[in-house]
């Protein structure tokens, strides 16, 4: 008898499972995501600084790079009241909210416009590894055998390449140059776009060159188990092509976890940027980037804390808010992985 | 003192030593003889004597800038970094009093002029030997000979010392100074080493006009008369080197380990990149103007202004340049004000063009860019050390340089207008037209704030975007030697209390900076070399004047920024001498007490 009962409630625990709404994978991800409060606090915090970086000439008060030397180092009255040690020295100006840098430039603003420099980073980043590792990891893992076999030798060799390096590499060898006069040679184009993107490509294209690879290698594991699974067979026998299946039956099931994945590296990039920009190998002056700020600050650390404090919390806040967006999508993209750390 | 490496900074105090020192000195000499300061006592020395050690003690910590220290070795130091290790471990025929810039004995202890005024004859000391630190024992030892007796410094080694400088196989970027003066140097240090042969060479190197005549003098020959020689003869290119040293370890024997010297210290250990120690030398007899250590070990540190104040206030390090950004706190709190200095040095700090490469073709561009640089807000808002403004090239205090009473209008000043102006008429109206323009300096933050300050003033007043970028001390200096940018930092100082070390040793065409510039005007040459031969002290200014008219005026190769003073925090348990010299301190003279 019990035997038989548990039997029956199986089976009517089975049936009611198979009635409840079939929520859509995204829809169900966003219900998860949504009911996770620290990821929602990221989210919107991150859709902030999106915000302010387009938005930046609104709300910055004052251009980043106009000097008033006069200006030099003033802090208004609050902030002077926030950091007492700094009294008897400081002069005050009510006009700069975070204070004036050491050449007299609004700290604020230059806090306003570095949300350029570092999100466009953060964004770059995974663009480029979505675009690329997506595709090739796609190809790679569909056709299989020796093309994978090739295709994933060369993501091994490729995987060599510490970013750091090789971003601070190509700095060296085309950037603090002299040469970057001489017209028509490779170093000449290459710095001038550099010099168009605010001291940026080369940091983009060494974020290109080493970022795709962990994506291609998610993609194709992802695809490896999925195109065994019944509905690549059923799109197969009505006679679908490789391309067709490809991009409209495995791209939207691996796409979830490739964006957690992306998101999850996000800060990765932005400290990136940030680093480099603090040794000095980042952004050309004047163009603000928080990592350049907080080396400017910590200079004057001991006299000025502010100069540093605030590009540092603002760097802070955005590591933190992509990072708990990440953890966000990512449980609600698999709620199996809750928990358990990347 | 060569290139300046790190910023300090200034407020003018004309030496007046230097102009009384210079008024004594014209005898029948034909050149501007700012010689011997107090006269050297004749010592009757009969023996060497091996003095017994007597303890040292106390350990000094002080800041050399960001990045490795060059070289130490005499033949090869071209910056007051190297310069400063250089001279307290060996020491030349004479020596600069740090403070007032006098010639003084060093190892030699009188010099004589001939007659006809071409030759110059130094007796040396017989009491003088090479040192080295054993690093097994810990101690300073004597360096035997083959007979196990101490090495005395010799002419011999004086000898040596300077044929090695003007050897062209130890390519001395400093040899061009010792061309200048002595005979058959130039001929020597420009020769082909490919094309000649090794007997050739040798024939050149013997003509070379200096001769040590016995184990202490030495005989230097000059190609015309020259008051300076005594100066020149004491420069570190003039050291005496040890040559069966550099015959066994080659380029390595700056090393520490292998280092021998014989100055009031000597090399203790180098780590690259990170600091160098000097260790008193016991075997230092002292002398009247150069005396026995008193602190046992010095060590510098090669930090950047920031982190070098953090260990002074916590105590790591007994003196510090304050950095731009602390000095408004320095000069209010109570302690640090007390043991703050500020004191003027005889350098300039100034921007250079190259004159080959565009827009810097263009003499009215580079006077735009000058025109446009507003140094008096520079020095009161960001290096606010008390600096001058510079007008000209050669910093007044020095014999010969021109000075704002006699000549205020002399040179170049902030002029926006004029800038603007002058910028349109040489075809770039707003800046429209001008190529990509590259500001470099060598890493360090105080450059880079005075860098980021003046690419602004361009911007503003010229509409000019300039990029900035720059390297490490050591690439640096050979950016600019093989391919400078369009413009450059550096700071000179000085080597000798002239006008001629500043005007004609750097700007000259094949002076010192002359791969940096590429810039040559036949005038300017003329009244340079004109003015070095010229005797009366208010002539030569003029000359000077309108030499100065020339370079930062009319062709306008260079931007003079400001005249260097130094920021000083120094602890109160240390006591001291301030040295003019550009970063050249003269450690042997002061004193750590307990603390």
């Amino acid at each position: 008898m019990a035997v038989q009962e548990s039997a029956i409630g199986q089976t009517l625990e089975r049936v009611k499972i198979k009635e409840r709404k079939q929520a859509s994978l995204w829809a169900d991800a966003l219900y998860r995501l949504l009911r996770n409060r620290a990821a929602v606090m990221g989210g919107l915090i991150a859709m902030g600084l999106i915000l302010v970086a387009i938005f930046a000439p609104w709300i910055a008060p004052r251009d980043y790079a106009t000097q008033i030397l006069t200006d030099n180092n003033r802090m208004p009255s609050w902030l002077l009241n926030l950091f007492p040690s700094s009294k008897g020295y400081v002069q005050i100006s009510e006009g700069y909210l975070l204070g004036a840098d050491y050449v007299g430039r609004d700290l604020f603003s230059r806090i306003i416009y570095g949300t350029r420099v570092s999100l466009s980073v953060a964004f770059m980043g995974p663009l480029i590894a979505l675009l690329v590792g997506t595709v090739y990891g796609t190809i790679s893992g569909f056709f299989s055998g020796r093309v994978d076999n090739l295709m994933m030798r060369f993501v091994d060799i490729m995987y060599a390449f510490p970013t750091l390096l090789l971003i601070i590499l190509l700095m060296a060898v085309f950037r603090s140059t002299t040469q970057a006069t001489v017209p028509g040679t490779l170093r000449y184009t290459l710095t001038s776009i550099d010099a168009r993107v605010g001291g940026m490509f080369f940091i983009y294209i060494g974020i290109g060159i080493t970022a795709w690879m962990g994506m291609a290698r998610l993609a194709r594991g992802q695809i490896l188990s999925l195109r065994e699974k019944e509905f690549i067979e059923a799109a197969r026998t009505i006679g679908a092509g490789n391309v067709r299946i490809m991009v409209r039956h495995i791209l939207p099931n691996i796409l979830g976890p490739l964006i957690v994945a992306e998101t999850l590296a996000i800060p990765t990039y932005i400290s990136y940027e940030a680093f480099l920009s603090f040794i000095g190998l980042g952004v050309n002056p004047p163009t603000p980037s928080w990592g350049s700020m907080i080396a400017d600050g910590a200079m004057s650390l001991r006299s000025y804390p502010n100069q540093a404090i605030f590009p540092a919390l603002a760097l802070a806040l955005t590591m933190f808010a992509f990072n708990f967006l990440g953890d966000g999508l990512r449980d609600a993209f698999d709620p199996r992985l809750r928990g358990t750390g990347k | 003192m060569s290139n300046r490496k790190s910023k300090l900074v200034f407020g003018l105090v004309v030496l007046a030593t230097i102009t009384s020192v210079v008024l004594a000195g014209c005898g029948p000499t034909p050149v501007p003889t700012p010689t011997a300061g107090p006269t050297p006592t004749p010592k009757v020395i009969t023996q060497v004597v091996t003095p017994t050690p007597a303890p040292i003690t106390g350990k000094l910590f002080l800041n050399l800038g960001p990045g490795d220290v060059p070289t130490i070795d005499p033949a090869l130091s071209t910056d007051t970094s190297s310069v400063q290790i250089v001279e307290e471990t060996t020491v030349g025929l004479t020596r600069q009093h740090e403070e007032t810039t006098a010639t003084e004995p060093g190892i030699a202890t009188e010099w004589k002029q001939s007659a006809d005024g071409l030759k110059w004859t130094f007796k040396l000391r017989n009491d003088v030997t090479w040192v080295k630190y054993n690093t097994a024992t810990g101690k300073v030892e004597q360096v035997l000979d083959k007979d196990k007796k101490p090495r005395v410094v010799t002419a011999k080694d004086f000898e040596y010392g300077v044929k090695r400088t003007l050897n062209p196989k130890t390519a001395s970027d400093y040899a061009y100074v010792l061309n200048f003066f002595i005979k058959g140097g130039e001929a020597f240090n420009t020769a082909d080493t490919k094309k000649l042969s090794e007997a050739e060479l040798k024939k050149l190197e013997d003509a070379v006009g200096v001769k040590a005549l016995d184990d202490f003098t030495i005989e230097f020959t000059t190609i015309e008369p020259t008051g300076f020689l005594p100066m020149v003869a004491g420069m570190w290119v003039a050291h005496a080197q040890p040559s069966w040293l550099i015959a066994e370890k080659g380029d390595r024997w700056t090393e520490a380990g292998f280092f021998q010297g014989y100055g009031p210290y000597t090399l203790k250990e180098w780590v690259h990149e990170s600091s160098i120690t000097i260790i008193a030398n016991p075997f230092w007899p002292g002398t009247a103007n150069i005396p026995k250590p008193k602190i046992n070990e010095v060590t510098w540190y090669m930090l950047d202004d920031t982190p070098a104040m953090a260990n002074y206030e916590t105590g790591k390090q007994d003196a510090a340049s304050v950095p731009l950004a602390d000095i408004d706190r320095v000069k209010a709190d109570p302690k640090l004000s007390k043991e703050l200095k500020i004191a003027p040095i005889l350098c300039t700090y100034y921007y250079g063009f190259n004159t080959k490469k565009k827009p810097m073709d263009n003499p009215k561009v580079r006077l735009a860019f000058s025109m446009a640089v507003d140094r008096v807000s520079l020095i009161k808002n960001v290096t606010k050390g008390d600096q001058e403004p510079a007008q000209w090239f050669s910093r007044p205090g020095l014999a010969g340089a021109p000075t704002l009473k006699d000549y205020p209008d002399l040179g170049v000043k902030f002029n926006a207008a004029k800038a603007k102006a002058l910028l349109a008429e040489a075809g770039y109206p707003d800046g429209k037209g001008l190529p990509e323009i590259t500001l470099m300096y060598n890493t360090h933050e105080g450059h880079k704030k005075i860098a980021e300050a003046i690419q602004q003033m361009w911007k503003t007043n010229l509409g000019v975007e300039v990029k900035v970028a720059n390297q490490e001390w050591k690439v640096y200096l050979k950016t600019l030697q093989t391919d400078s940018p369009q413009i450059w930092r550096l700071g000179w100082c000085q080597d000798y209390p002239d006008a001629n070390n500043f005007d004609k040793e750097v700007f000259r065409t094949d002076g010192h900076e002359y791969k940096a510039t590429n810039w040559s005007n036949k005038k300017f040459d003329d009244l340079v070399d004109q003015a070095g031969r010229e005797t009366d002290l208010k002539k030569r200014t003029e000359l000077y004047a309108q030499a100065e008219k020339i370079l930062v005026a009319d062709d306008a190769a260079m931007i003079p920024i400001y005249w260097y003073t130094r920021v000083t925090l120094t602890k109160p348990y240390v006591k001291r001498t301030f040295s003019v010299l550009g970063g050249l301190e003269h450690i042997e003279k002061w004193e750590v007490a307990p603390h």
